[in-house]
């Protein structure tokens, strides 16, 4: 277990130093220096060309790049919020998204699992065909239009939710009852994607032989459904959790904007469009350091769930 | 033999399939008496109907089966009228059943401990302690070595013919009266073969079980067996005990059974007897005999009626037209008869 | 058993009928089905996958047709007639589409301003000592272009909506086919080769693919925005980049499957050329899983411009696409919900139909349910 710990991590440091050593390098080679800019002030290019070490030679800055880049040093934002540091901004914006990404997980695993049973256990019934239906829809239906759609009818005519994030501080009811609709929209392809995954899973887990040992040996269909099938169902779920998780963390980028929601999503835009390298650079870690965590909590969680892999030490 | 109890009758069975090409006929109308510590047979290829015969005497049949007319008596009851709430009552505590795969019946992500022993606990509320030391007393029974050790372990970490040891176990952890072995060792090498029906023959024979052990492989069914019924097209053609079977075949099916299957003395020389033909279409099965448009020795009438059950003997009957007083004497091929006295001659000098 | 005797036989029954004959294993009857033609009968049979196959073709036809239906260009722009309503003839009689939209005014102006325009009154209140109306306003009267027609409406620079809807759903198509290409092109090429020669070039090539699917879809792409800067072109390139991963392990776990085969050995003795192996003998039989993968990546596709256009790292003004369009109507969502409506329909239809298209595909080509009704 703990070689399969320490391989899973050599494997992610690996990947994220090639993702830093990529952005390093597009960066440097792209024609003109990016402290080149004259609608900078002179000290912010002076303090630039420091930081970075620009006129030193260029496996040199890499080298200063990289011991920076452990340290989760970004530097200054350019142009989105001068002179605030990356490091500030994105702490200011990461509890945002996170808090938003983490409630649609939390909503959409759960209802994913429950529908999937449904559909499994009464298949080729009228609930599988209904669930089948909403399956197709959530799964082709773009969540930004999901999100117009709730925001117009439930928060707009009907009036029962807000249209936008509530401004409160702390999560309170008010704050809470202005991310249901987020939540709602982040969570339509997901659950789609599990309940698919779970019928599929759970169909062929019921088809089993063990189901008939178990069933031949004594146990009602429910228990045996309830003590082999479902668990057994349950291993390769974790195998399309990282998936999900970014397909939230991107789509709350257009959620946010939809809802009005100050996260990551804006400065992420606003970075890009602006050509404030320091800053894309800091968010592109994030999001990366963020989906390498997902895949390894993932391939740990196997590791837990699944004796094959425990004890057997290999995948 | 004769005088014995019957512990489970089979009568009249009929079970056919809804599917996308049409209703199959699976099983036409089975019958056959199972005694109280016999072994029983049933012996033929595949989609004869054997398993859907014992699928059905445990209950599990696949949803798009339907029980179309037939009992099945056990013990005064008629397992076609159970409730799927019955039947929990009876499966694996009165009849128990071990699978063909070892390898895929086993529950993979559980230990082999808590597989054998669910049972008891979920059904008897045994207590884990006493729970635990019966499956170890099962798990030395059916020859797991340091079965302590094992008890702990997962599927994975056994071997083909020591997970089939598991499912015996575990079949057997609640004491059941009847044991239905469902081709137990055909995904097994042909060594570790010799060793489960060793085992199965063991447990029988301490336990006082009655096994129904369904093969389409004679040269196992010799071992094990005290009777064979032969199934052909969802009904059984021949049935008696394993002597007459093996020494005095009557229905050309089990002929033709029989000689396809090589011996000690099948040299090189010799060509192995194939069978003609496809089995019937079991969405439209034939009016008359089904063996009839591969059979050789087919009758006009075989096309026409299906044969009812001759007695040959006490024990043996056959479903032919080739037995009734008016037809033409047929004599089995001849390789099958040098075979069965070349096989009398040996099982003589043993 | 116990009506043995009672059966009557005659002496013809007990007739050998052929026992001279050599049984022989019966002929196959009726007719082959090749491949193709089973899997065209059984998606022929799921009326779902053909609704949306219908469906596709359509909003094809439009794409193409569309924008030069009518006499306005996707970016002339009409400062006096923006945010106009959607009207199209002859529906218009049925009270929908006309033109009109519901307007909150004052009273006194429904006799003055709005004199001749007003189609309905729905409701009447009051705010702050002022007599208001809710009431439905014909803005063509209004604007005093009784004559114009703009089917979907306009924007917020007067711009026709069904132009730019239409013209904008060739950016989808566009990228659509980009995906499809580069499946069929870099991932069966690649695929291919990994699969067939195997040893040393499959182990670098797929550490190749190991290391590309090891960085999220997502930085990828970040990465070429910031090179690139926004627009089309780096989300092609990313696109083109990471799109073909999946087919490649397809058509590698393909070859892998049948090179060994007997048949392939055969071939290869009777000394068939290796591009005659791949393209003869193995690729065919992967046609169906490609095809089905095919179809699949395209609604993925779509989905992705769709997104970084609505997120406005996509296609930059004044051309359109679905997801500008959509972002811009989002800015207008609670005054003129028209705007957005129509692109969230299309695409919503198009990413259904692709799906069910794709469902379809997968159930026809699916060898395990061959031969079934």
């Amino acid at each position: 277990m703990l070689r399969y710990i320490v391989q899973r991590l050599i494997a992610m440091a690996i990947t994220f130093f090639i993702i830093i050593s990529i952005s390093f390098f597009i960066l440097r080679l792209m024609p003109g220096s990016f402290a080149d800019d004259p609608t900078l002030p002179r000290e912010v290019v002076e303090q630039l060309e420091d930081k970075y070490h620009l006129n030193e030679p260029l496996i040199i800055q890499y080298g200063y790049f990289l011991k920076d880049a452990v340290k989760l040093d970004f530097g200054v934002s350019l142009k989105v919020e001068p002179k605030r540091t990356v490091g500030e901004i994105l702490a200011s914006k990461i509890p945002i998204t996170m808090q938003l990404n983490l409630f649609a997980m939390l909503f959409m695993i759960p209802i994913g699992i429950i529908l999937g049973i449904i559909a499994a256990i009464r298949k080729n019934r009228i609930s599988d065909h209904l669930i089948s239906v909403v399956v197709v829809l959530f799964i082709s239906v773009p969540s930004f239009v999901f999100a117009s759609g709730l925001q117009y009818i439930v928060a707009f005519k009907w009036n029962l939710l807000p249209t936008v994030l509530s401004k409160e501080q702390v999560l309170n009811w008010a704050r809470f009852k202005s991310m249901i609709l987020p939540i709602l929209a982040l969570s339509f392809s997901g659950i789609a994607t599990i309940t698919r995954y779970v019928r599929s899973e759970l169909c062929e887990a019921l088809n089993s032989e063990y189901m008939l040992l178990a069933k031949s040996k004594g146990l009602t269909q429910l228990q045996a459904t309830i003590r082999h099938a479902m668990r057994n169902s349950f291993v390769p779920l974790a195998n399309i959790i990282i998936p999900i998780f970014t397909s939230i963390l991107f789509g709350s980028l257009v959620i946010e904007k939809i809802f009005a929601i100050p996260g990551m999503g804006g400065v992420l835009i606003n970075a890009i469009n602006a050509k404030d390298h320091t800053l894309t650079i800091g968010l592109l870690c994030f999001y990366s350091v963020i989906s390498l965590m997902t895949v390894l909590i993932v391939d740990l969680s196997y590791g837990i769930i699944d004796p094959r892999i425990r004890i057997g030490g290999r995948k | 033999m004769k005088n014995q109890e019957k512990i489970l009758q089979v009568k009249d069975l009929y079970i056919t399939f809804n599917t996308f090409s049409g209703k199959v006929h699976a099983v036409r109308g089975v019958n056959f008496d199972l005694y109280k510590g016999e072994t029983l047979a049933i012996v033929g290829e595949s989609g004869s109907g054997k398993s859907v015969t014992t699928k059905t005497i445990m209950g599990i049949l696949a949803k798009n089966a339907n029980k179309e007319s037939g009992q099945i008596l056990y013990k005064d009851d008629d397992l076609m009228k159970y409730t799927e709430k019955n039947y929990n009552m009876i499966r694996g505590t009165e009849i128990s059943m071990i699978f063909q795969d070892p390898m895929s019946s086993l529950d993979p992500v559980m230990k082999i401990g808590k597989q054998i022993t669910e049972t008891l606990r979920l059904k008897y509320g045994v207590s884990k302690q006493e729970a635990k030391e019966k499956a170890i007393g099962l798990m030395k029974a059916v020859g797991i070595p340091e079965a302590e050790k094992r008890y702990n372990q997962y599927p994975f970490q056994f071997s083909g013919g020591m997970r089939q040891r598991i499912v015996i176990a575990i079949a057997l952890a609640c004491d059941p009266e009847i044991l239905i072995c469902d081709e137990p060792t055909t995904a097994l090498d042909v060594t570790i073969q010799a060793q489960i029906l060793e085992l199965i023959k063991d447990m029988q024979k301490n336990r006082d079980l009655s096994v129904i052990f369904i093969t389409h492989d004679l040269g196992v069914v010799a071992n094990v067996a005290d009777r064979i019924a032969v199934m052909y097209a969802g009904k059984i053609v021949e049935y008696g005990t394993t002597d007459e079977i093996f020494y005095n075949p009557k229905h050309p099916y089990t002929w033709s059974l029989l000689a396809s299957m090589p011996d000690m003395d099948t040299d090189d020389k010799d060509e192995l007897f194939a069978i003609a033909g496809a089995p019937p279409n079991m969405v439209h099965p034939p009016k008359g005999d089904a063996f009839a448009a591969r059979n050789k020795y087919a009758m006009r009438i075989d096309f026409e009626k299906q044969p009812p059950m001759y007695k040959v003997s006490d024990t043996h009957y056959a479903a032919t037209w080739l037995l009734h007083p008016d037809a033409p004497k047929v004599e089995m091929p001849k390789i099958l008869k040098k075979r069965i006295e070349r096989q009398k001659r040996r099982a003589g000098e043993k | 058993m116990k009506n043995e005797k009672d059966i009557k036989l005659t002496e013809r029954d007990f007739e050998f009928v052929q026992l001279e004959e050599d049984i022989k294993d019966q002929k196959f009857e009726g007719e082959a089905i090749g491949f193709f033609k089973d899997a065209f009968m059984r998606f022929r049979k799921n009326k779902g996958s053909l609704v949306a196959f219908i469906f596709i073709a359509i909003i094809a036809f439009f794409s193409i047709f569309g924008p030069a239906m009518n006499e306005y260009s996707f970016r002339e722009q009409n400062p006096k007639l923006t945010f106009m309503p959607p009207r199209i003839p002859g529906i218009e009689k049925l009270g929908i589409f006309d033109g009109s939209i519901e307007r909150n005014l004052r009273k006194t102006s429904l006799e003055t301003k709005y004199k001749d325009s007003i189609v309905k009154v729905v409701r009447e209140y009051e705010e702050r000592g002022t007599e208001m109306v809710v009431a439905r306003v014909n803005m063509y009267k209004y604007k005093g272009v009784e004559d114009k027609y703009f089917w979907f409406g306009t924007d917020y620079l007067g711009r026709d909506q069904w132009t730019r809807l239409w013209r904008g759903t060739r950016i989808s198509f566009a990228i659509a086919l980009l995906a499809v290409t580069v499946n069929l092109v870099i991932g069966v090429v690649y695929g291919s080769i990994s699969g067939y020669y195997g040893g040393m070039i499959d182990v670098v090539m797929q550490r190749i693919v190991e290391i590309l699917i090891s960085i999220p879809r997502f930085v990828i792409i970040i990465l070429f925005l910031l090179y690139m800067g926004a627009g089309i072109v780096p989300i092609a390139l990313s696109l083109v980049l990471t799109g073909w991963v999946g087919m490649n392990y397809l058509i590698r776990a393909q070859f892998y499957k049948y090179k060994g085969q007997e048949y392939v050995l055969a071939s290869r003795t009777l000394g068939a050329t290796d591009s005659r192996l791949i393209f003869r003998h193995i690729l065919p039989n992967a046609i169906g899983p490609i095809i089905t993968s095919v179809t699949f990546a395209v609604p993925v596709a779509i989905f992705s411009e769709s997104f970084l256009a609505y997120l406005g790292l996509g296609i930059q003004a004044p051309e359109p696409s679905i997801g500008v369009l959509l972002a811009e109507g989002q800015k207008e969502l609670l005054n003129y919900p028209h705007l957005i409506l129509f692109p969230a329909i299309v695409i919503s239809i198009l990413m259904i139909s692709f799906n069910l298209f794709g469902n379809g595909l997968r159930d026809a080509f699916d060898p395990t349910l061959r031969g079934q009704e």
